[in-house]
Formats: C-alpha cells, structure tokens, sequence
C-alpha cells in the first residue's frame, strides 16, 4: 500500500472564552429580597437566556447561593446572603458571561491552532544579511 | 438533494397514538423472569452485568430521583403498577405499551431539553419531543418507534453525504484512503462523542423512565477491565464474552477483522470511513441472500426461511445489548441530523452541517502517511509528462556538526515541485517528494469554481446556485 491515512479528530475551533454555561443552580432562602429576586426577575433573566438550563433546589438552613455550571466540568459558586434581588441579578449575569474557566491573565493576544505561518526561522531564506 | 416526505416516515416520527393510554414503568426492574426466546451470548452477557452491578440493582420499591427534580414532574394517573411486565407491545393487543424512557410529555417540560434546543440554535419546527427522542439510544429501548434509530441512519447519510461533497469538490485529487480518514475525523465516532460533549448533553447511569430526558438514555457497556465480583477475573476474559473482531460485516465475505480489504472493496462493501459495516441491522433492512448461497457469509444459517426480515426483534431493553457512551453519542448527533432534515428540511440540514461539523479544524496535510515518497513522485511525473524529478540540495550549514540541516528542493526540469529540510542529504530528499505529493494532492480550485451540488439540487427557484462542472481528478498514483 503506497499511502496510508492517519485517522485523527476534527478539533472544535470554538475557544474556551465562548463556552456557554449550560446550567445555573439557585437557591432561595427565606430572605425577602431573594424571593422577589425568584418571583419577579428569574422569569426575566430566562426568557432572556433560553440556553441556559435554570434550577432551583432548596436549601434549608444555609446561605443562598448561586452556582453556574460550565460546559468545561467547572463550577462556580457566589454566595448571595443580604442581597437585593438588583444585585443578585448582577452575580447572575457575571455568572453568565464568565466562561467556566479559571480567571487568568491572556498574555498573547492572538490563539490559534494553525502553525505560524513564517515557520521556524531558517538562515538560507528571507533577507539575507550581508556582513 | 430532493427532501423525502414527512408523511413517508410518519409511522417513526409520531408519537404513539394514544399518549394517554402511555404507562411508566421502571426499566431497572431485573428481578421479573426473563423472556423465553433470548439467545446465549445475551444470556451470558447478562449474568456478568448482574454479578457486576449487583450492588448498585435497584427495586422498583427503592425511589430513584433523576438529577434536576425540577424538570421531572411525574403524573400520578400515567402510573400503573399493575401493568405486566414484559408484555409485548406489538403483539399483545390487552394493555399499552411500556415506556423504557421518559415520555414526551415530560420531555415537553423538561429544562435540559428546552436549554439544549436553544443553545443549538435549532430551529422551532424541530419539537422538543423530537429532540428528546433523539436522546433515546437503541439499546435502552430497543423499538425503533421510540428510539433515535430511524433518525440516526437518515443522518449518519446525510452527515457523511455532505461531509464528502465539501472534501471532493474542495480537495478533488484526495486519496481514497486519506478521504476515509477525513470522513472519520469531521464525523466518526470519536468526533460526534465530543461534539456530543461540547453540546453540553450528559449522559445517564443507566436509562429509564424517571430520569431526566434531556440526558443521553444508553444502557453502558461493563469495562471489559472491570473486575467480575467474586471471581477476581476481568470482563474481558470471562468465558462466552463475544471477541471484539467478530463484527457483522454487513453480509459481505471475509469479514473478519484481521483480513486484508483492498481500498476499491472498502469503496463498494463498507461504510463511509472504509470500516467494516457493524452491529446488527436495523429494523426492516433488506438482508443480502446471495453471500448465504455462496456460503461465504457469516450470519444467516441459522436463520433458514427467514434472511428478509430479522426472526425477533428485542422489544425491551433486557434484552438489548450495552454500547458504549461514544457509540451512543454519535447516533444521537446523527439522530439530530436527521430529524432536523425530516422537520425543518434540507437546508437546515445544510446549516446544521456547516456550523457543528465543517467548523472543526482539520489539517489534511498531517493525515498522509507515505512509505515510498520518491518512488511515487516520478511516477506521478511519468503519468503526467513531466520531467522526471530531480532532487538538488538548495542550501546546507554545519555539515560536519552534530545537527547539520539540508534543504533539499525536488525540481521536475526548472519547476521546483517541493522542498523541504532534513538532517541528512536522504531525508532532504524524501520529505522534499513527500511535501511535492502532498501539495499535489492538496490541490483545491479556486473559491468561485466550487459548486456543491447540495448548492443546486432541491433549492427553490432562484435561491440555488447555478452549476459548474467540478474537477474529477484521474485517480492517486498506484505503484
């Protein structure tokens, strides 16, 4: 057989800054302000995201807490004790529009898969230098 | 592509007839007796699942609570536990038939399935019930009434339809062997699984009707390294387990695994990867009778009289074999595949096609693995009248160091066909044809001579394109 063909597999190009949060977990306590945050702005905040999956699981005795859940296996947790349902809101949609991964500082401005394009430098091509 | 009818499929695409006459039952219910007509190896398949699993067996008395209690609301009145078990939905006419997975009433209410049809963008043609029965693997409910099945083969050939149309028109002169593994890398197996978890679909611990429907229903294969209880030996070495090569073939000769297919065979007899065409095969398929009069074929002799239809098809999902999460993940996305053609039409398909699967990164350069580069260079520059290839060293430093490098550039009279870099004068030279090979049959038309014929077939008028003819290349070099 003159050729042969490796098998691999397609990489998704989707970066891990796009990652969608799958599930978003909220608990409601017996605090005034956060049941006018699940009776009054949780509908809104659905309707708004219909890809994210939205569950409310009780949670007696403890603080409320809100949990987003990340496609990448990741889990954040924002503890939302003494707040007004604006702010919970707020933490909502920082849950939101985080990506699941760890907060990190991006030194490169630019990822890719591709190879560079100029390859590794070679002596013999390009400019050459006279001395 | 002309768009097959709604109405042609509509005995697998509409609910059962009467929902309300839908009972639930719990599918890990092993400890009723088992069917009469159940063969050997499923038998013993069986009891090593059971001595496996037998601590984590549930009754139907122990409550199973699925992962979001939110999302599953079950109906008093849908329950009836005095319904019978096992009872044969197609051929009992007393009670309905049993439910192995959540039904599409509670699918219409669940949160993972809303939030899955949403985020893949689907379009609302596509009914979240549909979308949840695409989640339904064969092998937790084997009836293809209830299960992805139909669906996965429509899209298994629609995906790989559209797959090959973009590499053959884009990269025409594409070896066969490189465009069965492009095939496998945009949509084999191993792609869909992870595509599957990028979507964000979970998978089950084991299916049945109380749990979630928007996760993936399968019924998980026992890791053949696992550990069999109380016999200190693994799965896979258990006696009457099935080898592994010992595939179907989909009726065709010497199936085995281990024996030696030409790549036109592979072309004719196997699937779209060029593997061996495996598993059983689905409901109503039309079986070959020729290999059986031959003698050559590996099924069909036990099967006397009967090789146009299966004998019996399982109707539960005790009787259906495990598979594993990969497998099930990729007749889930091909399920998606289809059932987004059967309800929302080619062009979705097409849409679908060009956002999940064309989208992928893949470098068709690293996928050639040659053995006789030099070889095949002059006899492609034979076949096309070119100047037989000569290899002239370009340029070369620390030729008497430890790590001298040679660019080499392969010249077919003036022409430079390729050239490449290497330690030694011979690997100069050898990757030096291989780069002029793979530039060769890399080559791609320019963007505005590229016309699929998806472009053009089955649009509406003046929506499609106007066709061009496209390349057809003679064929890869044969040595």
């Amino acid at each position: 057989m003159p050729l042969q063909a490796l098998r691999t597999v397609a990489k998704s190009q989707q970066s891990r800054n796009e990652v969608h949060t799958p599930a978003s977990t909220i608990s409601p306590p017996s605090n005034n302000a956060l049941s006018a945050f699940l009776k009054h702005q949780l509908p809104a905040f659905a309707a708004q995201n219909p890809s994210i999956e939205i569950s409310v699981s009780p949670r007696p005795g403890r603080h409320p807490v809100i949990k987003g859940q990340y496609i990448n296996g990741r889990e954040k947790a924002i503890c939302v004790r003494n707040m007004e349902a604006t702010e919970v809101t707020k933490k909502a949609e920082l849950l939101k529009t985080a990506s699941g991964e760890k907060l990190r500082r991006d030194r490169k401005p630019v990822k890719s898969f591709n190879e560079s394009v100029r390859g590794v430098w070679s002596p013999f091509h390009g400019r050459q230098y006279k001395i | 592509m002309k768009r097959v009818r709604l109405d042609r499929w509509a005995s697998q695409l509409q609910p059962p007839r009467n929902p309300r006459l839908q009972v639930q039952r719990c599918a890990l219910s092993h400890e009723t007796t088992s069917l009469p007509r159940r063969r050997e190896t499923q038998q013993q398949r069986q009891y090593i699942t059971q001595t496996q699993w037998q601590c984590q067996r549930r009754t139907v008395s122990s409550k199973r609570k699925a992962s979001t209690a939110t999302a599953l609301q079950e109906d008093g009145d849908e329950v009836d536990p005095e319904t019978p078990k096992h009872s044969r939905p197609h051929k009992s006419t007393s009670g309905p038939p049993p439910l192995y997975a959540p039904s599409h009433r509670t699918a219409a209410r669940s949160a993972k399935v809303a939030a899955l049809h949403a985020r893949l963008s689907l379009p609302p043609k596509l009914p979240l019930q549909t979308l949840a029965r695409c989640l339904v693997d064969p092998s937790a409910d084997p009836r293809p009434d209830y299960n992805n099945s139909p669906f996965a083969i429509l899209g298994q050939d629609l995906l790989g339809y559209h797959t090959t149309e973009h590499l053959t028109c884009h990269y025409p002169r594409l070896p066969m062997s490189v465009l069965f593994a492009a095939q496998y890398a945009f949509v084999g197996e191993a792609t869909l699984g992870s595509i599957r978890a990028e979507w964000g679909v979970e998978v089950v611990a084991a299916p049945g009707v109380e749990v979630d429907a928007g996760l993936l229903q399968l019924k998980r294969q026992v890791p053949g390294n696992s550990i069999v209880e109380g016999t200190g030996r693994r799965v896979k070495d258990m006696p009457g387990v099935r080898a592994l090569g010992a595939r179907l073939g989909g009726g065709r000769r010497n199936a085995e695994w281990n024996y030696r297919r030409g790549v036109s065979s592979r072309v004719v007899f196997d699937d779209e990867f060029g593997d061996l065409i495996g598993g059983e095969p689905y409901a109503g398929a039309q079986l070959s009778t020729s290999a059986s009069e031959d003698g050559g074929a590996v099924e069909a002799d036990e099967a006397d009289g009967t090789t146009s239809t299966l004998p019996d098809l399982p109707q539960s999902p005790d009787d259906t074999e495990a598979t594993t999460v990969s497998d099930a993940s990729a007749s889930f996305v091909r399920a998606v595949a289809g059932a987004l053609y059967l309800h929302a039409g080619a062009a979705a398909t097409k849409t679908f096609h060009r956002d999940h699967i064309l989208s992928r990164q893949l470098d068709l350069h690293t996928m050639f693995n040659f053995t006789h580069p030099t070889r095949d260079l002059s006899r492609l520059c034979a076949r096309e009248g070119f100047e037989p290839p000569v290899a002239r060293l370009i340029s070369e430093t620390g030729r008497l160091s430890r790590t001298p490098v040679f660019v080499v550039g392969v010249y077919s009279g003036d022409n430079l066909l390729g050239e490449a870099a290497g330690a030694s004068l011979n690997e100069g030279r050898v990757r030096a044809a291989a780069a002029a090979l793979r530039s060769w049959y890399l080559y791609s038309p320019s963007k505005g001579e590229i016309v699929l014929p998806s472009d053009v077939e089955g649009m509406a008028a003046g929506k499609g394109k106007v066709w061009k003819p496209q390349v057809i290349d003679v064929g890869e070099i044969v040595t």
